[in-house]
């Protein structure tokens, strides 16, 4: 190999192949064959027999699953091809996925979903629930038309064919054919009736096999496309800086100070304020609003950022510079639980019986804004010329996120084109487009060659839409028995988070008699948002250390207490993940002192209903010096899904929702200064490291084989952080009743 | 003024601003895109490269300080992407969203050429890179099962 020079990537790109009629830009390979391989994973199907929008199958055997999901680490990508291929009798070494184009869901009237269709659907999240039934009739239904392609042209019954491995095999003679020999004329065939799928205990793949993500290959070499990876044709870079207090907006700057350092290409202003065209969108549009903020867009990254550095910026704090300090937000999130919240989010009996209980627990709680922090930054690419827009966008709702792109760029939908590509973490982040928004607000305004829109780390970190600040305040009376009989909850947050996520327990529904849910909220300007397992992330903390401060005010053990409060619910689930995660972890055995365990229980997505969503319990140990030093020993995990379809994918999301918590409730806080956020980085914003990590022991056990698969990444986020205070408690007899716990002063003597 | 240097065993010569981080030289000036960009900060490295065979955080190595050096990325770590660690870390199912493994995988792959057989404390001095999506205990257990076998 001789010199390859690095030439202005323009003068060697511009021979990409150009697909779809002269709008949809091919991805391309800077210098050289390292990236030839590259692992786009949207829009690169050859032409292939299609058996539904779903399933194409190709000459060459290959079978293609089109996920409308986006694939945010969880699996749905290859839970959707193994819901197929349970079915289809496939070779598994013969699938592969792209993302199913939102595009082609509105050009043909909903072939995937109904625009603006629940969330499971071009949102990323788990999708086997919603999603089992549909991928097992597309498989089933494709199989029975390659089976009848097969007989036909062997002129035999289709019940003399046999399927297994893409291979169709003659039973009486040993003839065989491939999936991709017939795969034309099956896509053809019409069959009387469509085929029943076989019944759950007849699968052989779904809760048989663990499989490993389909995509782990490219993932390890480097070739998986993800957000930040999209390079194209003439390619602008721009770096982006948003008002810093939220809801703030550009007083002042001056573009001549830059506009002639290199490679600068334009100064860009993107203003929330000036109107669009209107648009009749599926969507809520209000999650997705721009803010205030300007960019340098240059040939190279490195340029556009040296040079925003250099713009001289002013910003208008706006409403938000009134908060000053971190205290003054948390003192008026407990103050306005000194009041009845405005809003009643569930009343049921006689809460003024609560008083006359012979004893009262009280006791007051608050959580911090967090950020997602997941390690591939903001970013987009949009390109907008006078035909339409076309993105490039690790989003976690590619549906929303091709409205998004219509509204900011004022064409109709039909003339955006949405390329979903992998995503390097998302955790609730990149559900609402704003983020998109934002890239196609910069990008029209330099028409005609795309622009990769690059939020640094701090800004990212700093624009983010958070995990809301709540705090809480909860009464209890208790009876002679020591069992709540009136429960008096207060909580206080900021918009776009209700109280009613405090309603997920059973004792809202139905196991304690008398109870009344207030909540309040505070008009802060902090920007928030979903961050995994929204809401349900606190109140489980505050849940399951209040129930722990009722076992201990009555002297109960914290276990049994738990299912004694559990008798008579109707889902023996609890009773069984608490049981078996006790048992395993040996709860209850000696501990040297300063050493304790702790126990938590908590259900994600189950409304308050039984037999319903996840029920997680989890016991942890942990050790606190007499200085006050922490340590997390081990973490024991216990569930009930109800049933599983892979072991191995649910173990790992269990492990890495596990560590997700641990860090939320040991670590992470956002701190305001001036109503902007204090922390930029990792530096200040900690993340646990692979030293840091306690065993974790994920327990099979408790599953009840009820009849659902619900999911798993949300789930162990809300028992984690109630678990370790409730050791901390039982080692050092101080009660944890904020996040996180490396702030709070645990020294003991 | 173009500066060279050796990537993936290919001479590049490179005309970039000199104080162009190593990362965005590979990702940009060069279209490869296997080495990620987390925080540029040192702290969480996803950008990790070999640098004359030492595991390096690249956000923070400008252009103009690997003037004929050596450097060794994700996409050169093995012919064939069939490194040990790489194979293994698709049989034990090690990446969730796979954003930050690349980085684990340069800083483990260096690991191992220096310590054969590492301990729990070297893995944790070694590989500090963030994975924010919690995949520590199946790299943990990847290192050992690569050790094992490499020494077998
Ligand atoms: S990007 Fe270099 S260490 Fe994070
Ligand atoms: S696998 Fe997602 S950050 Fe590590």
């Amino acid at each position: 190999m001789g010199n390859i020079e690095a030439l202005d990537r323009r003068q060697f790109l511009v021979t990409t192949a150009v697909v779809g009629g002269g709008f949809s830009l091919g991805l391309t390979f800077g210098t050289g064959e390292a990236n030839a391989s590259l692992e786009a994973p949207w829009g690169k199907t050859p032409a292939a027999p299609e058996f539904t929008p779903w399933l194409s199958i190709a000459a060459d055997d290959t079978i293609t699953v089109r996920v409308a999901t986006p694939e945010i680490g969880n699996g749905v990508m290859t839970q959707a091809a193994m819901t197929i291929a349970e079915e289809l009798g496939c070779d598994w070494t013969k699938v592969r996925c792209e993302f199913a184009p939102p595009a082609r869901n509105l050009a043909e009237n909903g072939v995937y979903a109904k625009a603006g269709a629940g969330l499971a659907y071009f949102s990323g999240r788990s999708t086997v629930e919603d999603r089992l039934q549909l991928g097992l009739q597309v498989g089933a239904s494709a199989r029975e038309r390659l089976k009848t392609a097969a007989a036909q042209q062997w002129k035999i019954p289709v019940s003399g064919v046999e399927v297994a491995n893409s291979v169709l095999t003659h039973k009486a003679t040993g003839r065989t054919l491939t999936f991709g020999q017939v795969a034309a004329k099956a896509a053809g065939v019409k069959l009387a009736q469509e085929p029943t799928p076989k019944p759950q205990e007849e699968w052989t793949l779904l809760g048989k096999k663990s499989v490993g993500k389909i995509n782990n290959a490219a993932i390890v070499n480097g070739t998986a496309v993800y957000g930040m990876d999209v390079i194209l044709p003439g390619m602008l870079y721009a770096a982006l800086k948003q008002a810093p207090v939220h809801g703030g907006k550009l007083k002042s700057y001056d573009a001549s100070k830059v506009e002639k350092m290199p490679g600068v290409v334009a100064v860009v202003v993107v203003d929330p304020e000036a109107p669009l065209a209107e648009l009749k969108i599926p969507f809520g549009m209000a999650n997705s609003a721009a803010q205030h903020g300007i960019a340098v867009v240059a040939e190279h990254y490195w340029q556009a950022v040296k040079a925003l550095e250099a713009l001289p910026v002013e910003w208008d704090s706006g409403p938000g510079g009134q908060w000053k300090t971190t205290s003054q937000v948390y003192d008026a999130a407990r103050k306005a639980l000194d009041k009845p919240g405005s809003k009643v989010d569930k009343e049921a009996g006689d809460i003024a019986s609560l008083d006359r209980q012979p004893k009262i627990v009280e006791a007051t709680y608050l959580t911090p804004y967090s950020e997602h922090a997941f390690i591939e930054p903001l970013n987009g690419t949009a390109l907008v010329t006078a035909d339409g827009v076309e993105v490039w966008h690790p989003s976690q709702h590619s549906e929303n996120g091709l409205w998004v792109a219509a509204h900011e760029a004022g064409v109709a939908p039909e003339k955006v084109k949405f390329n979903q590509t992998y995503v390097g973490g998302a955790f609730g982040r990149r559900v609402f487009g704003n983020d998109l928004r934002m890239v196609v607000a910069v990008a029209k305004k330099v028409p005609g060659r795309p622009v990769h829109v690059i939020w640094s780390r701090e800004e990212t970190t700093r624009q983010g839409r958070y995990r809301h600040m709540i705090a809480a305040r909860f009464k209890a009376g208790l009876d002679a028995d020591g069992k709540p009989q009136a429960f008096l909850a207060r909580s206080a947050s900021t918009p776009g988070l209700s109280g009613a996520g405090l309603l997920n327990t059973p004792f809202a529904g139905g196991q304690i008699k008398n109870v009344r849910y207030e909540s309040e909220m505070l008009p802060l300007h902090i920007m928030t948002g979903p961050y995994r397992g929204p809401s349900y992330n606190s109140y489980a903390f505050m849940m399951e250390t209040f129930i722990d401060e009722c076992a201990h005010a009555c002297g109960a053990d914290p276990l049994a207490y738990r299912l004694k409060l559990l008798e008579g619910w109707d889902d023996e689930g609890w009773a069984k993940t608490l049981k078996e995660v006790a048992a395993k972890a040996e709860w209850g055995k000696k501990l040297p002192k300063g050493m304790g365990q702790g126990i938590a229980i908590a259900n994600w997505g189950g409304n308050g209903k039984p037999k319903t969503g996840t029920t997680v319990a989890i016991v942890a140990l942990a050790e606190v010096t007499t200085q006050g030093a922490l340590k997390v020993h081990q973490i024991d995990v216990a569930f009930d899904t109800g049933r599983i379809v892979n072991q191995d994918a649910v173990h790992t999301e269990l492990v890495g929702g596990t560590i997700f918590g641990l860090n939320m409730a040991l670590n992470e806080e956002l701190t305001i200064k001036d109503g902007r956020i204090v922390e930029g980085n990792y530096d200040t914003y900690p993340t646990l490291k692979i030293g840091d990590i306690p065993k974790i022991n994920i327990h099979f056990g408790a599953l009840t084989g009820h009849d659902r698969f619900a999911e798993v990444g949300e789930p162990p986020v809300g028992p984690v952080g109630p678990a370790i205070g409730n050791a901390i408690f039982k080692a050092t007899g101080q009660r944890i009743r904020q996040m996180p716990f490396r702030k709070l002063d645990l020294a003991w003597a | 003024m173009a500066v060279q240097l050796t990537v993936n065993n290919q001479v590049q010569n490179v005309d970039a601003d000199p104080s162009t981080p190593l990362l965005w030289v590979l990702r940009d000036h060069l279209g490869m895109t296997g080495t990620k960009f987390g925080c540029g900060l040192a702290q969480c490295g996803a950008c990790t490269v070999h640098i004359d065979g030492i595991a390096t955080r690249s956000c923070q190595v400008p252009l103009e300080a690997v003037a004929g050096a050596n450097i060794t990325t994700i996409e050169g770590l093995a012919v064939n992407s069939d490194h040990v660690l790489q194979k293994l870390w698709v049989e034990m199912n090690v990446p969730q969203c796979g954003y930050c493994q690349t980085g684990v995988l340069m800083a483990a792959a260096a690991l191992l050429k220096q310590v054969p057989k590492p301990t729990d404390q070297e893995i944790d001095l070694h590989v500090s890179n963030i994975c924010r999506c919690g995949t520590y205990p199946r790299i943990r257990a990847a290192i050992h099962k690569a050790a094992e076998m490499m020494s077998a």
